[in-house]
């Protein structure tokens, strides 16, 4: 409220502010109650989310079916092991093109650069065959692998490590320390926030991936939560199980709001692109 | 942090847990979601409702019934394609898979599914007893590449209360129209009385609902709408004609208009409008509304085959099927497909509860299957129904191109012949790269 009020917006921007707020929220409000009633309530009458009774029925559904834990399980070591695999590369490779003197490093970037240009679909039938070769589908590591290829971020790592002081290096180096110990004493914490920003969006990201999962994770113990809920679903859902869906729609986001409401400040401060200072 | 990388890595090992067991696994992967929260447990097949309970309870019976054997269930996504085809190039195929007929001909002239005339000796099952539409819908050639497992296809769904106050009741039953003449006339007389369309639609994101009224009105004035595997005809004098009257409805706006399917169903089953042409799987849904008192449909629910409008009696049908595709399996293995078969041929009764028509002559004749409702009114469907030729690829995809350009066509946003050209033109692309 006090930003607001520094950037001078008058009750007419706040009153716009708000509708923006009710036009963003309506949807999400309709999604909880229709995930609320019966499915047979709604059949051919969707307004009937607008009045009691409600009911919990269809999220007993949901956690009553015995894979559903599984595929959260699932979800959660796929996003975590994701997540936890681009930090660390990401870091890694972002400290070695904004720091390290090496040959070809300019050309190793752009070519990394490259990598934002090609979207995943283009390398998916190699890339499957690679996994199938493997032995990797049906797997953890058939799941966390494709996601740790991030050019996205190696270059936001390199970009926010440009940005900070050559002359810390050169001060920890005075006092004898190895280029690892800089790496991760000295320019690694100064990258949290870059780090937090990183981890919410890859963690965003690999938890709502729906593409890989479905062709990679063909048995349905391991299935991540997004395979998993589409596959439950019977067929015309939208009219039949309405409010089964919803719920699964519910469902499948109480994860990301716990994740929002713990990240969020790095969250707002990502989104209004502040965390690369 | 030991323990954590020792907790970690038990995680990372769970996905490749195997049956250590000594029954013959087989491994069986179908859509029509997940129930396992009501019929998980469940053997008891005449108490299951809807594809999915059926379907599960069936194959916990199985299972009951054969304890040297165990199917293991995978559910996956309607319609399952993009996982098969990625299972297939990982050379690690289930044994047992739901398919539309109409997909069967992409994996079968690729070598990637097994014929199954073998299974069908061994569990004793004569193509003869398949019903036509459910032979033509598993045949390439001469051969058999899939157990039938039901015909599904549209139907009018009709609101008897509205006919009967549009005077188009006789001795009980609807009167439905036996030209397009006809249809224009009692869509003018229902709409006169009732205030309402006559004709309820889907033309919204729904390119199925527009492509099987077209195929099925072409097929019906006698023209081939494949005349070579690599080509489609609808811009012909038959297929402008169809168009013509399906945009007719549009233009004297005697149907529902910019409806999704959710809302064409909504607006069915709110007493919205006379006919909806819809499939056999929403007969379930519909007579549950006709048997609830103080619903619209309240015992005013009927339903039957397209009528015939033109010169044949045919209508476009699809199915569902149980293929096997190619990989290598034990003698054992290969004995429990053939059980497996033999069982759900034995239970194609059980899986017309549905509302889709059964695979086999003898569940049609059979008095069970009379005796549910409606299913003497629709058992026609399974001789007149049509499958494309089985020599067509990609008919799920060409389902998709034809019904964009076809509700094109018949809401007004392009002119017929550009729009059926355009179909012509779009599948024979895609007909030209199909291998």
């Amino acid at each position: 409220m006090a930003d607001i009020r520094r950037k001078g917006l008058g009750p007419l921007g706040l009153a716009g502010l708000a509708a923006g707020a009710v036009v963003m929220l309506v949807p999400l409000i309709w999604t909880l109650l229709l995930s609320l009633k019966k499915n047979a309530e709604l059949i051919g009458h969707s307004e009937a989310a607008l009045h009691g009774p409600y009911t919990l029925q269809n999220y007993a559904a949901i956690v009553s079916n015995s894979l559903t834990l599984r595929w959260l399980l699932n979800s959660t070591i796929v996003a975590l092991g994701t997540t936890a695999g681009v930090l660390i590369l990401a870091s890694l490779a972002g400290y070695g093109f904004a720091r390290l003197d090496f040959p070809f490093r300019r050309t190793l970037f752009f070519f990394v650069l490259i990598g934002l240009a090609i979207p995943s679909q283009a390398v998916i039938l190699p890339q499957h065959q690679l996994f199938a070769w493997l032995h990797l589908h049906n797997s953890y590591p058939g799941l966390i692998l494709p996601g740790l290829i991030a050019p996205f971020g190696v270059f936001f790592m390199t970009t926010y490590m440009r940005g900070i002081p050559r002359e810390l290096d050169e001060a920890a180096m005075l006092d004898g320390a190895s280029r690892w110990t800089i790496f991760s004493k000295v320019i690694l914490p100064l990258t949290k926030p870059a780090q937090s920003t990183l981890a919410v969006f890859t963690f965003l990201g690999s938890w709502n991936d729906y593409w890989w999962p479905l062709i990679s994770a063909t048995r349905s113990d391991m299935y991540t939560l997004t395979v998993g809920l589409a596959a439950a679903q019977m067929n015309y859902a939208q009219t039949s199980g309405l409010g089964y869906l919803m719920a699964q729609a519910v469902f499948a986001s109480i994860p990301i709001f716990i994740v929002y409401f713990i990240f969020q400040k790095q969250i707002v401060r990502a989104m209004a692109g502040t965390a690369v200072r | 942090m030991r323990r954590i990388a020792a907790a970690a890595a038990a995680l990372l090992t769970l996905g490749s847990c195997s049956n250590g067991d000594s029954k013959t696994h087989l491994y069986l992967q179908r859509f029509f979601g997940e129930c396992g929260a009501d019929y998980g447990n469940s053997i008891d097949v005449s108490k299951a409702e809807g594809e999915c309970g059926i379907i599960t309870t069936l194959v916990n019976r199985f299972n009951a019934e054969n304890p040297d054997i165990h199917i293991d269930v995978n559910v996956v996504a309607w319609p399952g394609y993009p996982q098969l085809t990625a299972q297939v190039a990982a050379r690690d195929p289930p044994d047992l898979v739901t398919m539309h007929e109409g997909v069967i001909s992409d994996y079968a002239t690729k070598g990637l599914l097994e014929r199954v005339d073998p299974y069908l000796k061994a569990a004793g099952i004569a193509s003869e007893g398949f019903t036509d539409a459910a032979r033509r819908g598993v045949t390439i050639g001469n051969r058999i590449y899939a157990l039938p497992w039901d015909t599904h296809g549209g139907l009018f769904h009709v609101n008897t209360a509205l006919f009967a106050k549009a005077g188009l009741m006789r001795g009980g039953k609807p009167v439905l129209p036996n030209s397009t003449e006809e249809f224009i006339a009692q869509a003018r007389q229902f709409q006169a009385r009732t205030g309402k369309p006559y004709f309820i639609q889907s033309n919204v994101a729904d390119p199925a609902f527009a492509a099987r009224n077209l195929f099925t009105y072409i097929m019906a004035q006698g023209a081939l709408v494949f005349p070579d595997p690599k080509h489609i005809r609808l811009n012909t004098p038959e297929g402008l004609r169809a168009a013509n009257f399906l945009r007719l409805i549009n233009v004297e706006r005697l149907g529902t208009q910019n409806m999704d399917t959710p809302a064409a169903i909504a607006a069915f089953m709110s007493g919205e409008g006379g006919i909806y042409p819809t499939g056999t799987w929403m007969i379930g849904t519909f007579e549950q509304e006709a048997n609830t008192p103080g619903r619209p449909l309240y015992k005013s629910y009927a339903v039957f085959p397209y009528p015939r409008l033109w010169g044949e009696h045919v209508e476009f049908v699809s199915g569902h099927s149980w293929v096997v595709p190619t990989r290598k399996r034990t003698p054992q293995q290969r004995e429990a497909i053939a059980r497996f078969f033999k069982f759900m041929a034995a239970h194609n009764f059980d899986w017309a509860r549905t509302g889709h028509i059964p695979a086999f002559q003898a569940v049609l004749g059979d008095p069970r299957f009379i005796a549910l409702p409606h299913r003497a009114d629709i058992a026609p469907l399974a001789s007149i129904g049509r499958p494309l030729p089985s020599y067509v690829l990609r008919q799920n995809a060409i389902e998709g191109l034809v019904g964009e350009e076809a509700a094109a066509a018949f809401t007004g946003q392009k002119p017929i012949p550009q729009a059926l050209a355009d179909a012509e033109r779009r599948v024979d692309d895609l007909l030209a790269q199909a291998e």
